[in-house]
């Protein structure tokens, strides 16, 4: 080969992919609206990604797998963890972690109600973004979601409702693992529910309670659909008398489904 | 130095060095804060320390290939430059610039926009000392009225680099898209035009140091930044996968990006050939240290760590873990930091009017301090970023409880990071103390003969030519 031949080698072959990849561009400019369903990027949720920049948040956290690595991912943030509870831990996030027990603690921005407001319409938006499915499974901030021993999950999962509530449990969404543990006495951001059954009897004794349901089964389904009901008393499950925990269970799950958490949770005692 | 204005390379090499300190002091700062608790929370919180040290690590390796180029372009061009004013008014605002930048983040005056934090009025201000910039080095090849594809390359990397510094200046509404634009800044910098950069510097180091001939060597060039484009312009889409893209970034970033290393995989076996033919025997051994260890690391961070996580079916589980800093440490270390501190290597010695070529015994640990504790530290992150994978990606363990399980991997980060740290402050200690304080000696010893210089600018050509 000359040097003449290796020149024209580098400027082809550069060209010819230069053009490839601005094709590309071109198609996917076209493709984007639908696959960020750019058509409810509100200007509510222009404001929470001006939030969002203003604050520096990508230089802890990653979103979209993109940023530092010193924070939780926040792709899937909103579906997990619900408005109410956002709302309550960007006010102040010392109420939910210690730096003492999880060794990092997100400082007090001092964000205003309609900053805190704009920044969760942001991330609401940015989880309904179709990026191929990832993460493959949900990136959880604390808890576990650690499957059982294999040898210990009922064989027929396909039709049994606890299995299949168990599997719902674990998933994102509605992403209840990521709030409730099952292990006893182990809090994440909601009660444990290691011992449901026990907890949905005090519950329905207790005189605060005063909502509808007579037994376990209804109550522990109430609190699914309409959480603010009946408040757990702990540091960090309400605020002014509101669970924390997202009111849209009842029109984002079926019915069905509804039915195999409540068959899964009655399964804990 | 064979022509009097190569001299202001020096002032941008005392400022990318005197950045490159501080990015070491926020390098370890932030890796503390990975161990917690943080005392410095509410005064110096995680997010600005990151973003210092990542920029600085910009802006003084920019500095540094300016530098070089100024240095480079008249021996290449065999003319003075075009405007050596120029050059140090340019050296001035840019680094006012950067330290308004530095400290603008302390302050919270930043865009929040990963690698391009800089605040939109600091960004035209790049834009500005830039193109005053490449007027600069056109200027002095059109007057020279040659060139050799050695400078040709560097600057066809630096012209490139500002060209691809524009979409920065852009806002999108969709977040997607503004990630999108984003990599073709950070992506096609670092593994695209910048890889120029290096190549046309190694080029220029091995033609030096080897005296191979450079006919032979130019050829090659060629093909390497060929190799280079080839890979890296579609292997962006290696950072489109999961962002909100069309699915056809898929197969396309898990070709493309694969074939990544063989550009800094060429530029090893370049370097190979070119001293196995020559022998090692050019007197300023650690420049030719520095070169090797550019062709290696390169190879083996940018390269080979690159390539274990670049495929889509192996990124769903690794993005966003610290599998991430292990490849971008060493990947940066090894193509672009140890690139320009070979060349400043290098000058040094007839920047400052030093006889010979010998380097001191400090510099030599500062190389050996740097190499070893920049492994350690990508073992560490590497050993981490494992761990994370498994417990929190797959077994579904709690960000916040996986990362007190790999509290381990942080105390050998910080080991590590500070003997790297140690090794940068040996090569600071003997640019600025050593090798500075003899130019002022030499400079002294002129004035007291009446500006008669100490050593006539040598007229014959240099190896290579």
């Amino acid at each position: 080969m000359t040097k003449r031949q290796t020149r024209l080698f580098f400027f082809i072959s550069t060209g010819l992919f230069v053009l490839v990849f601005l094709g590309l561009t071109v198609d996917t400019t076209k493709q984007v609206a639908s696959l960020t369903h750019s058509d409810t990027i509100t200007p509510q949720v222009k404001a929470g990604d001006h939030v969002w920049h203003k604050y520096n948040c990508i230089n802890c956290h990653t979103l979209l797998g993109e940023g530092a690595y010193y924070a939780p991912d926040l792709t899937k943030i909103a579906k997990q963890r619900g408005a109410a509870y956002l709302t309550q831990f960007l006010k102040d996030p010392s109420r939910f972690y210690s730096e003492e027990r999880d060794r990092r603690l997100m400082p007090t921005l001092g964000l205003s109600n309609q900053e805190i407001s704009d920044v969760i319409a942001f991330l609401g938006w940015v989880s309904n973004i179709d990026n191929q499915g990832w993460p493959p499974r949900p990136i959880l901030v604390s808890g576990s979601a650690a499957p059982q021993p294999v040898g210990e999950r009922p064989v027929a999962a396909s039709t049994d409702p606890v299995a299949l509530g168990e599997a719902l449990f674990r998933s994102s969404p509605p992403g209840c693992s990521g709030c409730h543990s099952i292990a006893p006495d182990v809090r994440i951001v909601g009660p444990s529910l290691a011992n449901m059954k026990q907890l949905a009897e005090e519950a329905l004794k207790s005189p605060k309670y005063g909502g509808e349901a007579k037994d376990v089964e209804a109550y522990i389904r109430e609190s699914i659909v309409n959480p603010s009901i009946y408040i757990v008393p702990g540091p960090t499950y309400s605020a002014g008398g509101m669970s924390l925990m997202p009111d849209d269970f009842g029109k984002t799950l079926t019915d069905k489904q509804i039915n195999d958490l409540v068959a899964y949770l009655m399964s804990l005692e | 130095m064979r022509y009097k204005s190569q001299r202001v390379a020096y002032p941008y090499f005392a400022v990318a060095l005197l950045l490159y300190g501080l990015q070491m002091v926020l390098g370890l700062l932030s890796a503390a804060k990975y161990l917690g608790p943080d005392p410095l929370l509410h005064i110096l919180p995680f997010d600005v320390t990151k973003e210092m040290h990542t920029n600085l690590l910009i802006v003084w390796v920019l500095t540094g290939f300016m530098g070089a180029a100024y240095y480079l372009v008249p021996e290449e061009s065999r003319t003075e430059l075009y405007s050596e004013k120029l050059a140090y008014v340019q050296i001035v605002v840019w680094t006012l610039m950067g330290l308004t930048a530095v400290i603008g983040y302390f302050f919270g005056w930043t865009t929040g926009n990963k690698l391009l934090e800089q605040p939109y009025p600091l960004k035209l201000v790049i834009v500005a000392v830039m193109l005053l910039f490449l007027f600069n080095i056109l200027m002095t090849i059109k007057k020279a009225g040659r060139w050799t594809t050695t400078e040709g390359v560097l600057v066809g990397g630096l012209v490139a680099s500002a060209v691809l510094y524009l979409p920065a200046l852009g806002s999108w509404d969709n977040y997607t898209m503004a990630v999108f634009y984003r990599w073709w800044t950070v992506h096609l910098w670092v593994e695209g035009v910048w890889e120029l950069i290096q190549g046309g510097m190694l080029a220029f180091l091995l033609i030096r140091l080897s005296g191979v001939d450079r006919e032979a060597m130019e050829k090659w060039l060629y093909v390497i930044v060929g190799l280079t484009f080839i890979s890296g312009i579609l292997g962006t889409a290696h950072h489109y996968f999961w962002i909100g893209v069309p699915s056809y970034w898929l197969p396309v970033g898990d070709i493309f990006s694969a074939m990544e290393p063989l550009s800094f995989l060429g530029m090893a076996i370049y370097a190979y050939f070119a001293l196995r033919r020559s022998g090692f025997s050019h007197p300023n051994q650690l420049a030719l240290h520095w070169t090797i260890g550019s062709a290696v690391y390169s190879a083996l961070g940018a390269g080979v760590l690159g390539l274990a996580h670049t495929f889509a079916s192996v990124n769903k589980w690794t993005h966003g873990t610290l599998i991430t800093p292990m490849h971008g440490h060493m990947a940066f270390f090894g193509a672009y930091v140890m690139i320009v501190l070979a060349v400043i290597t290098y000058a040094m010695p007839s920047l400052t009017g030093r006889k010979d070529d010998r380097q001191s015994a400090v510099a030599m640990w500062g190389f050996w301090l740097q190499v070893g504790g920049m492994f350690g530290m990508t073992m560490a992150f590497a050993a981490g970023g494992v761990a994370q994978v498994y417990l929190e990606r797959i077994m579904g363990m709690g960000y916040l409880d996986t990362q007190s399980k790999i509290r381990i991997h942080f105390v050998i980060l910080i080991v590590t990071g500070s003997i790297f740290a140690t090794g940068v402050g040996l090569y600071l200690w003997d640019f600025f103390f050593i090798q500075s304080r003899h130019a002022l000696r030499v400079m002294r010893e002129q004035r007291e003969r009446g500006g008669v210089p100490v050593e006539a600018p040598s007229a014959a050509p240099a190896p290579g030519e």
